[in-house]
């Protein structure tokens, strides 16, 4: 049976669940950075986050993580059984954020399928060190210390449950088929549905996750639990998964039941489980074939506790969680590639040819292509949608870089995040993620003063806010940072940039304030005198910009002086469909992204202003465009040179514009944007390539990487 | 006893796979430009298409012809006349694309007209005669010459075919060999 154990699978399960639980604790402690201490439920949490890490990586045998939560663990154990009141808050919180720092790192190591191979030692004698501290803290008041968790399962001491007098008691027992695969997963996902609702659950066979060997023993006997909840009879059954279960008995008890019922289980308060699985399996196995229902026997239990009514708002959050499931991002990707193409087939049969011979009765071929369009329309949609996700762990992200810099730099930081469950493409949020620390770096180490004295001068509370903000309009992604800090001094950015060399010698009031502050995108511009562990090496912005222009987004910057700054990333909602107007130059289509066309006109040859160079500008309404001839930049043939016959259509970008010549105006669609393969050489201008609706290929251009080929070319 | 059955398995799977490959090996697609016949090992190839129409991409080498949406793949493609530096052809109805897939790259060759399905034996293959003439940068892609029935066919090396620096390296290798 053990050999049949399909570890990979285990490994994925422990990858995504531990990653999950992570992910939980550092919301939790991030949110408890600023208080004094973490209430008793955070600790329970944390303890049982650490617990299950330790339990899950102890089976696939990672032991320098099984060490180091062991010892997390320990700290919490201690912390829940003596309430010591000294407890250096922010310490711990360190210790914790390094733990989860250290198993992270390891889960990336697996998932990069390397062994992890972490040195743990540091971090358990840190832990230990502090452990011993607190402990020592209480000695020396005098309040009697619990005994040390020297146990390898500090889960099995038993904490009485408050139990309320709406409390309901149940036991349950699931029988599965005999041919049930890992029944002791199936029954770990049991006992874990109920936990959430739990005061109190106990259950046999206590080894599931650690003894694979377990999964015999629940398919022979059946799985036993004990449950005290508020939860009504009809919602507990409900969370049960009954697949694979052949039987499931379910049998309210009262109060005194189920003090007898504990007896049963072997339970006695406050004393360390003695079972040694293997002697217990032995045990039940003899005793249950004689009475197979009969009630497990002593020393084969695990506790697990919860706050008595804590279970009643986790219920509520209950079906929320289930209702998801996690795809892989292939397959979703190749969803949506199929799509695409099925909306391209369908323009290839519903604009056939065949279709035009005159008269062809085609009424009831029309409703049908008309229901067709319809359903292909909502399909793309809905898969639009899969593909988004909310900001909220990007945003989670931050709270950490947040905490650690202002911590590191010593200022005192606040953040307030707005709008996280705006959702974007998981592309785009893979793209920002990077670009989005930078600024928020960014506006700790160098937006918030250093002294909180130069804040109260300018009348500021001396505590540093930071806000996060992220909203969707017009199609548009906005994600700002904002700072309350000293913000741009338009002066210095001029002189440093002008003595760097950056921008062209003129007087600074011949600037925008726009464009003075985008001198910090400049490459090679930082404004911090001295370079700092963070940020300041003055390569970070204009990364930030290109990063952000390859997914076709701008930054915006924004700032008053002494009252901070607001940097706003500009994204779209998704990469993979864009509005495009189509355009014809020679024999070859182009798409133009809509909202970079500023307009089209037709212009006359007098427009035309020829320099001896050879460069040539277009003159409108008093304005001086460059101009660009496409079919000349690409040598394409059979292309018309006359201006008046041609169209011109200005495009914008990042405020410089540019005229380009077109021959004429297809159509405007909705495109899906293919990359160009990477066999074919990058060529400046052109951003990837799209199926048009006859399935032939327009390529796309790239208004920046034209604007910038124009630059170069003078 | 479940130990042995794995094994065996396994080694049934490994049989498998060997007489798969077995069963391509030595076989190349064989195709007619100019006068010349060249082969590309069968294992390469993902397909033949009809020649269809080309969107060009600007700004690329003279032998990339464009881009070719192969039923929602899009894919480049290039004319081995060009490449092999000859004079372009007319496409005719026999042109067709050989769609070739070289380390997960999917490349369309268009060839003039296709010959025929060709078993090559392995001893049957010398390698190309290597005088330091002109033809020095066209035999980088030719690994091997074949005679099957009355006529040679020019082995080619996919990988070397779609290079796109191999052109200069050969060229400064002549350069070398002549300084040299």
């Amino acid at each position: 049976m053990a050999e049949e154990f399909n570890t990979e699978s285990m490994l994925d399960m422990f990858l995504y669940e531990s990653g999950q639980l992570l992910e939980k604790l550092e919301g939790i402690i991030l949110e408890k950075q600023d208080a004094d201490c973490f209430d008793d439920a955070d600790i329970n949490e944390i303890f049982r986050v650490m617990h299950t890490i330790k339990g899950s990586s102890g089976v696939l045998m990672y032991e320098n993580i099984t060490k180091v939560t062991h010892k997390l663990e320990d700290v919490f154990y201690y912390l829940r059984e003596s309430h010591p009141d000294d407890v250096p808050h922010m310490e711990l919180v360190e210790k914790v954020l390094a733990v989860s720092d250290f198993v992270t790192g390891e889960l990336d190591k697996l998932k990069n399928g390397d062994t992890p191979d972490g040195d743990e030692k540091q971090l358990v004698e840190d832990l230990d060190e502090f452990l011993g501290r607190l402990k020592g803290e209480i000695t020396k008041q005098g309040i009697q210390m619990p005994q040390a968790n020297k146990h390898v399962e500090p889960t099995q001491f038993y904490i009485t449950p408050v139990a309320g007098d709406d409390s309901h008691f149940y036991r349950i027992s699931i029988h599965y088929r005999s041919d049930t695969q890992m029944s002791n997963l199936r029954a770990y996902s049991a006992t874990y549905a109920l936990k959430e609702v739990a005061e109190d659950l106990l259950y046999t066979p206590d080894d599931i996750l650690s003894n694979e060997a377990s999964a015999d023993v629940i398919v022979a006997e059946g799985f036993h639990m004990l449950l005290q909840t508020k939860s009504s009879k009809e919602d507990v059954i409900a969370l049960i998964d009954s697949s694979e279960a052949e039987e499931i008995n379910f049998d309210e008890l009262s109060k005194e039941e189920y003090g007898r019922a504990l007896g049963e289980f072997g339970r006695e308060e406050v004393e360390p489980a003695a079972a040694a699985p293997v002697a217990a399996k032995d045990e039940n196995n003899g005793n249950n074939k004689e009475a197979k229902k009969e009630g497990p026997k002593p020393g084969d239990y695990v506790v697990k506790t919860k706050e008595a009514g804590k279970g009643k708002t986790l219920a509520k959050n209950q079906p929320k969680q289930q209702s998801i499931i996690s795809v892989n991002v292939e397959k979703m990707d190749a969803l949506m590639d199929l799509i695409g193409e099925l909306v391209i087939a369908e323009a290839v049969v519903l604009q056939n040819p065949d279709l035009k011979v005159p008269g062809l009765e085609l009424s009831n071929f029309q409703k049908a292509s008309g229901q067709l369009s319809k359903i292909t329309t909502e399909l793309q949609e809905v898969i639009m949608s899969m593909r988004m996700m909310p900001l909220t762990n990007t945003f989670q992200k931050m709270r950490r870089i947040v905490f650690d810099v202002s911590r590191k730099l010593g200022k005192d930081i606040e953040l307030e995040v707005v709008g996280e469950n705006t959702e974007v493409d998981k592309n785009i949020i893979e793209h920002i993620t990077d670009p989005l620390m930078h600024l928020v770096r960014n506006s700790v180490d160098h937006g918030i003063e250093e002294d909180p004295a130069d804040r109260t001068a300018v009348g500021k509370p001396s505590k540093g806010k930071i806000t996060l903000e992220a909203k969707n309009e017009g199609g548009k992604v906005y994600i700002s940072v904002k700072d309350d800090g000293k913000g741009l001094n338009k002066e210095k950015l001029y002189q440093k940039a002008l003595d760097k060399g950056l921008i062209e010698n003129k007087p600074i009031n011949e600037f925008t304030d726009k464009e003075i502050f985008r001198f910090i995108t400049l490459p090679g511009f930082s404004t911090k005198e001295e370079v700092t562990e963070y940020s300041g090496r003055g390569v970070g912005m204009d990364v930030v910009v290109k990063n952000i222009q390859s997914i076709s987004g701008r930054l915006d910057i924004s700032s008053v002086e002494f009252e901070g700054s607001e940097m706003t990333l500009v994204i779209p909602l998704t990469l993979a469909i864009i509005n495009g107007i189509v355009v014809q130059v020679g024999n070859s289509p182009f798409v133009i992204e809509t909202a970079s066309i500023k307009e089209f006109v037709r212009v006359g040859e007098d427009s035309l202003i020829s320099e001896p160079s050879g460069e040539e500008y277009i003159v409108l309404r008093g304005e001086c465009y460059p101009f660009i001839r496409l079919n000349e930049r690409y040598d394409l043939p059979d292309s018309n040179d006359k201006i008046e016959e041609g169209i011109i259509v200005v495009l914008e970008h990042e405020g410089s514009q540019v005229c380009v010549l077109i021959d004429k105006l297809l159509q405007e669609q909705e495109i899906v944007v293919k990359p160009i393969p990477s066999y074919v050489r990058k060529v400046k201008g052109l951003s990837g390539c799209t199926q048009l609706g006859d399935g032939s290929i327009a390529l796309i251009l790239d208004i920046a990487g034209l604007l910038m080929h124009d630059g170069e070319r003078r | 006893m479940a130990e042995e059955l794995l094994k065996k398995e396994e080694m049934g799977e490994s049989e498998e796979l060997l007489e798969e490959d077995d069963s391509q090996k030595g076989m190349f697609m064989t195709f007619q430009t100019g006068k010349e016949f060249f082969g590309i090992s069968i294992s390469y190839v993902n397909e033949i298409i009809a020649m269809q129409p080309i969107a060009a991409i600007p700004e690329v080498e003279d032998y990339v012809k464009g881009l070719i949406n192969l039923r929602g793949k899009i894919i480049p493609v290039i004319d081995v006349r060009v490449r092999f530096k000859m004079e372009p052809c007319e496409y005719t109805d026999r042109t067709c694309i050989i769609v070739i897939d070289v380390k997960s790259t999917m490349i369309g060759l268009i060839v003039e007209r296709l010959a025929d399905v060709d078993t090559i034996a392995e001893d049957s293959i010398a390698p190309p005669p290597s005088l330091g003439r002109k033809e020095h940068e066209h035999n980088k892609y030719v690994y091997g010459l074949a005679r099957t029935g009355d006529r040679v066919t020019l082995l080619l090396d996919p990988e070397k075919l779609i290079k796109q620096d191999d052109i200069v390296t050969a060229m400064e290798e002549v350069r070398k060999e002549e300084q040299a």
